[in-house]
C-alpha cells in the first residue's frame, strides 16, 4: 500500500469517527434548544443535520475500507459534552453550537471546498461533493444560533472560552513538520490535505471566517487569536 | 480558497437563516438549568470538536 493510500484510508476512517459523534452532538443540540427558543429554526436543522451526519459516517466508513481500513464504530455510541460544567444548559449549548459548528463545520467547509477545487478520484469526488452540501448547512445553523443568543441573551462569556475550543480541535501535528514519507498529489487525490495546505486552509478561515464572524455576533475573538499565536509560536 | 465567499456564505448567510424566524428572549429559569449531570468536561475552560 503507498504511503498515500494508508494515510488517506486513516483520514477517512477518522472522518467516520467524527461524523458519529457529529450526530449525537446535534440530537442533543435540537432537543436543548428547542427548549429555550421555541421559535428557532435551528432544532429542525439540527435533527436534520443529525440524520446528515449519520450518512456522512457510512460514506467516510465505506470509502476508508475501500482505501484499505475497516472502521470499528461505536455500536451503542454515548453523547458526552465538551462544555465546562460551570456553564448552565443554554450556555453549555451555545459552547457546543459554537464548537461544533462555527468552528469545526465551519473548518470543514473550507476543507471539503479547497479539495473540489482539485483533482480527485472519482469515488473520493463524489463521497465529497455529498457531504459539502450537507455541511454548508450545518455550519450556517451554527452561526444562525449565535446569531439569535446574541440578542436574547449573553455571549461574551465565549471568548475566553475559544482557546479551550481550538485546543480540542487541533491536531497535535498542525504546527510540525510533515511525515518524511508524505506524498502530496496522492493525498489530495484521496481527499485529504497535506499538512502544509491543511494549516494553511485552517489558520486561514479562522483568521478570516471564524473570528470576524465571532466579533461581529459579541464574542472576543482576541483571547483566541493570542492562543493560536502562542501554540503556532511553540512548534 | 475564497475566504470571504465562505464567511458571506456561511455566517452571513446563517444570521439571515436566525433572522427569519421569530426571536428568542432570556428566560431566566436557563440560569438555574444545569445540563446533565454526566455531562460537562472535566476541565473548566472546556474541550474542543474534532473536524475533517
Amino acid at each position: 500500500m503507498t504511503s498515500a493510500r494508508r494515510a488517506a484510508a486513516e483520514a477517512w476512517a477518522f472522518r467516520a469517527r467524527v461524523e458519529q459523534e457529529a450526530a449525537l452532538r446535534f440530537d442533543w443540540l435540537a432537543g436543548v434548544v428547542a427548549g429555550f427558543d421555541a421559535g428557532s429554526p435551528v432544532p429542525a436543522m439540527m435533527r436534520r443535520a443529525a440524520d446528515d451526519e449519520r450518512r456522512h459516517t457510512e460514506l467516510c466508513a465505506t470509502l476508508a475500507a475501500s482505501l484499505g481500513q475497516s472502521v470499528a464504530l461505536d455500536g451503542d455510541p454515548k453523547f458526552v459534552s465538551i462544555a465546562p460544567r460551570s456553564l448552565d444548559e443554554r450556555k453549555a449549548a451555545l459552547y457546543e453550537v459554537v464548537a461544533a459548528c462555527c468552528l469545526t463545520e465551519t473548518e470543514s467547509m473550507a476543507t471539503l471546498t479547497t479539495l473540489l477545487a482539485v483533482e480527485t478520484d472519482p469515488e473520493v469526488r463524489e463521497v465529497l461533493h455529498a457531504i459539502s452540501r450537507d455541511e454548508v448547512v450545518h455550519s450556517r445553523m451554527g452561526w444562525a444560533h449565535l446569531s439569535r443568543e446574541s440578542v436574547a441573551a449573553e455571549v461574551a462569556f465565549l471568548g475566553p472560552l475559544v482557546p479551550g475550543m481550538l485546543a480540542g480541535t487541533i491536531d497535535e501535528g498542525l504546527f510540525g513538520p510533515p511525515p518524511t514519507d508524505e506524498d502530496p498529489e496522492g493525498l489530495l487525490r484521496l481527499g485529504v490535505l497535506p499538512l502544509q495546505k491543511k494549516r494553511e486552509v485552517f489558520l486561514g478561515t479562522l483568521e478570516q471566517v471564524v473570528f470576524p464572524g465571532l466579533e461581529r455576533f459579541g464574542v472576543d475573538p482576541e483571547p483566541g487569536r493570542r492562543w493560536l499565536a502562542q501554540a503556532a509560536a511553540q512548534r | 480558497m475564497q475566504f470571504k465567499k465562505l464567511f458571506q456564505v456561511l455566517v452571513l448567510g446563517g444570521a439571515v437563516l436566525g433572522a427569519a424566524a421569530g426571536c428568542t428572549q432570556a428566560n431566566a429559569a436557563d440560569k438555574d438549568k444545569k445540563p446533565p449531570a454526566d455531562a460537562g468536561t472535566t476541565d473548566s475552560s472546556g474541550g474542543g470538536v474534532k473536524g475533517w
